[in-house]
């Protein structure tokens, strides 16, 4: 196993005369879980889109996903920021969507989607639709559509940004509970930056648009957490840093 | 749909038939302006050994146009959504072909295909045709693109995309072109009939207009109008059953 | 507008390319050349049919157009009245109207009135139908709003619902259009001795495959107009996309 899983340096892009994103270099090991945070239409979205092989990075930036250059449409389980679950699809044909994408025996991947079924709190919804679905759930659909596709680096946009704060931190705690099960890499935006430091080993905060690296910043609070981590003192201490600097750079977004 | 609801349908129906016997009777219309509904019942009953056959006929080549169709027009617009720069190139001319009414062409129909069934069926393949092309192309190619980027994520390639993705979702509007095109099939076939051909209620209208026979006209427009209803009807169930997300 | 005659120059190049290229037996298929020459021979005969076409087809399609929607406001204001009318509505749309073409001639006789009144009978019902569902389609929520700013029922209509249903207005539009056409043309096929309608019937009867091919350039250059009219009308109204 190489030392990083990702690594990623001086990857930009422009949208005709929109700078979307600045020079980005940042390298992440495996099985850590990263937060990305940043002011609105800085390119996170963007930067997600060339990691999941969308979109090429303008010429002069790399890419390596376990130290190799190379095609990554395929290799990176991406989760975009709406859940785009398929209407004519149940929940476990929308969880499957992926296997069959890529032609995975019928009856094995069905056999590990139901398992898998229970510990997304999806049981005895497997034959519901997705309009008979709350919010939460449709999120837990979409997130398990994701772990299904097994890739070891998965990408998740704003997955908790349309829910409400109370099912938020429920799904928080069980995101952290269902990684430190399946340890796959995470990388995570949010626009919480309680949410950002409850989950990650590493906060990374981008700057205004033309995105860029701001602050990188290592979470070394105890695993596991819960919800009386967000007002412990050390807890408030690094989001009062880390306030710090996205405040600037939202001011920033404003004014530009 | 609640109960209240339909009783007014109902009401308003029987309303309507109702109004239109009892005007008919009172103001002792002639018939050419309008006979009574009972009129047209017992001339439709009565006539129903020379109806059935035409309307057997009209009903075989409506239908079978309709499958043809209906089969192109779907294949065309799969065909087209696969291949974007031939679809810029014909589709503005398909648009424009489609602006010319049905009645134009269909003589030319006629000459060509002589004035048996197989001038209509080919009309009407033609219209649902184009009918379902066009509706079918619309759903193929105005599917959400974050689904398409979310499918190639996952390493999809263009035919997978157009079976997994594009298909279902473009089905809606399929149906939706399928159950418009179940009327003008029934149109184009009465209309085509009109203008030629030994057997079918557009012909049964045609001739009784010549013989200036009023009730045969509106008998042959009642039972037109029926398979037109259960045509519709039957389609109609079937789409609300297969795009049950709606 | 090049935009718009650039498909139809490219379909004269394909047929004139597929006659001289394929050899097509002009029984079938005319030079393209051949019948611009008989139309331009007979010009103010095929200028006439054009015009008394497309007026009988316009104020049907206009009248139909103007019916239908102010009978579709009326309903929003009157929930009995459109329960019980509807479903006649529905079930009168899969009526192959066309039919009705016959008695209509009866009626009027051999008049314009005749013709225009088959096609407002085809542009009405699509028109309502389409306008209802536009205005089901609103919000719920925006209709409070706009009640909560003290706005009556005649302001809710004029500003919010009669917009929001313009799209599918002119979606309903766009259909009848060619449907009104049709419905003129075969109002003609009862006697007429003027319009497309009249001349596409005489060109069949007699086999006369250039001047048939001439009848149908004219009824595209009708519908074509009619087309061009609702567009027009549609580009300068609905500036907006109708939001999913
Ligand atoms: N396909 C595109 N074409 C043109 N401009 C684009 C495109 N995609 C993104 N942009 C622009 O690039 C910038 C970054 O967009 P991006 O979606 O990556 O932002 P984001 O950080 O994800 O924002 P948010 O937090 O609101 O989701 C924005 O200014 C956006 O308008
Ligand atoms: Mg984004």
């Amino acid at each position: 196993m190489t030392a990083t899983k990702l690594s990623i340096s001086g990857v930009g892009k422009n949208f005709g005369a929109v700078r979307a994103l600045d020079r980005v270099d940042l390298d992440i090991a495996p099985g850590e879980f990263v937060t990305l945070i940043g002011p609105s239409g800085c390119g996170k979205s963007t930067l997600f889109n060339m990691l999941a092989g969308l979109l090429e990075p303008d010429a002069g930036g790399t890419i390596l996903l376990d130290g190799k250059p190379g095609k990554l449409l395929g290799r990176t389980a991406f989760m975009p920021q709406r859940d785009l679950l398929l209407p004519w699809r149940n929940v476990l044909d929308n969880a499957l969507l992926p296997c069959e994408i890529e032609g995975l025996p019928r009856a094995e991947t069905r056999a590990r989607a139901e398992k898998m079924a229970v510990d997304f709190g999806l049981r005895g919804f497997e034959k519901h639709f997705p309009q008979q679905l709350s919010g939460g759930m449709r999120q837990r659909v979409a997130l398990m559509r994701t772990f299904m596709f097994e890739r070891d680096l998965m990408l998740l946009d704003e997955p908790f940004g349309a829910l409400d704060a109370l099912t938020r931190s429920m799904m928080q705690r069980w995101l952290l509970d269902i990684w430190a099960r399946y340890r796959r890499t995470i990388i995570f935006i949010t626009h919480d930056i309680d949410e950002a430091i409850f989950l990650a080993d590493r906060v990374v905060v981008m700057s205004a648009r033309p995105g860029r690296i701001k602050l990188d910043r290592r979470i070394e609070l105890p695993r596991p957490r819960d919800a009386h981590l967000l007002t412990a003192p050390e807890f408030t201490a690094i989001k009062r840093e880390l306030l710090d600097a996205v405040e600037e750079e939202s001011l920033k977004s404003f004014s530009a | 749909m609640n109960r209240a609801v339909i009783l007014r349908g109902i009401l308003g129906a029987v309303l309507l038939i109702g109004a239109w016997e009892f005007s008919v009777r009172f103001f002792a219309l002639p018939q050419w302006i309008l006979p009574p509904p009972s009129g047209i019942l017992a001339t439709a009953w009565s006539g129903r050994a020379a109806l059935l056959p035409a309307a057997a006929m009209t009903a075989y080549e409506a239908l079978s146009g309709y499958a043809i169709g209906a089969v192109l027009g779907v294949g065309l617009a799969m065909l087209l959504a696969l291949a974007a720069p031939l679809r810029a190139v014909l589709l503005p001319m398909v648009v424009a072909v489609n602006s010319i009414p049905v009645a134009a062409y269909a003589p030319l129909a006629l000459l060509w295909f002589g004035t048996g069934a197989l001038s209509k069926i080919i009309m009407v393949a033609f219209i649902v045709g184009f009918t379902v092309f066009l509706n079918a192309l619309d759903g193929l190619t105005r599917v959400d693109p974050a689904a398409i980027a979310l499918l190639r994520s996952f390493g999809a390639g263009r035919l997978r995309l157009l079976w997994t993705l594009r298909l279902p979702a473009a089905l809606p509007s399929i149906a939706t072109g399928l159950r418009i095109s179940t009327v003008r099939a029934m149109i184009v076939t009465l209309v085509t009939e009109m203008l030629g051909s030994q057997l079918g209620l557009g012909w049964t209208i045609f001739q009784a207009v010549l013989l200036i026979d009023f009730l045969q006209v509106w008998a042959a427009i009642l039972v037109a109008s029926i398979i037109s209803l259960l045509f519709f009807g039957v389609v109609s169930a079937i789409e609300r059953r297969v795009v049950f997300w709606r | 507008m090049l935009r718009a005659a650039l498909p139809i120059l490219l379909l004269f190049a394909l047929w004139e390319a597929a006659v001289v290229g394929l050899a097509i037996d002009p029984f079938y298929l005319p030079s393209i050349r051949v019948v611009a020459a008989a139309m331009q021979a007979q010009s103010g005969f095929y200028l006439d049919a054009y015009l008394v076409t497309l007026a009988e087809a316009a104020l049907g399609f206009a009248m139909g157009g103007l019916v239908g929607v102010a009978s579709a406001l009326l309903f929003t204001r009157l929930p009995m009245v459109k329960d019980m009318v509807l479903p006649i509505f529905i079930v009168s749309q899969t009526v192959p109207v066309i039919a009705f073409g016959a008695i209509v001639v009866l009626w009027f006789g051999n008049t314009l009135m005749a013709k225009a009144a088959i096609a407002f009978y085809l542009t009405f019902f699509p028109v309502t139908i389409n306008t209802l569902a536009g205005i089901a389609a609103v919000d719920a929520r925006q209709v409070a709003l706009l009640r909560s700013f003290g706005a009556g029922q005649g302001a809710v209509m004029r500003k919010l619902l009669l917009p929001a249903a313009l799209p599918r207005i002119f979606t309903a539009l766009r259909l009848s259009a060619s449907l009104a056409l049709a419905g003129a043309i075969v109002g003609e096929w009862f006697g007429a001795t003027r319009g497309v309608g009249a001349m596409l019937l005489a060109a069949m009867f007699n086999e006369q495959i250039v001047s048939l091919w001439a009848s149908i350039l004219v009824a595209a250059a009708v519908g074509g107009t009619l087309f061009a009219a609702v567009a027009l009308a549609e580009r300068a109204m609905v500036f907006w996309r109708e939001e999913l």
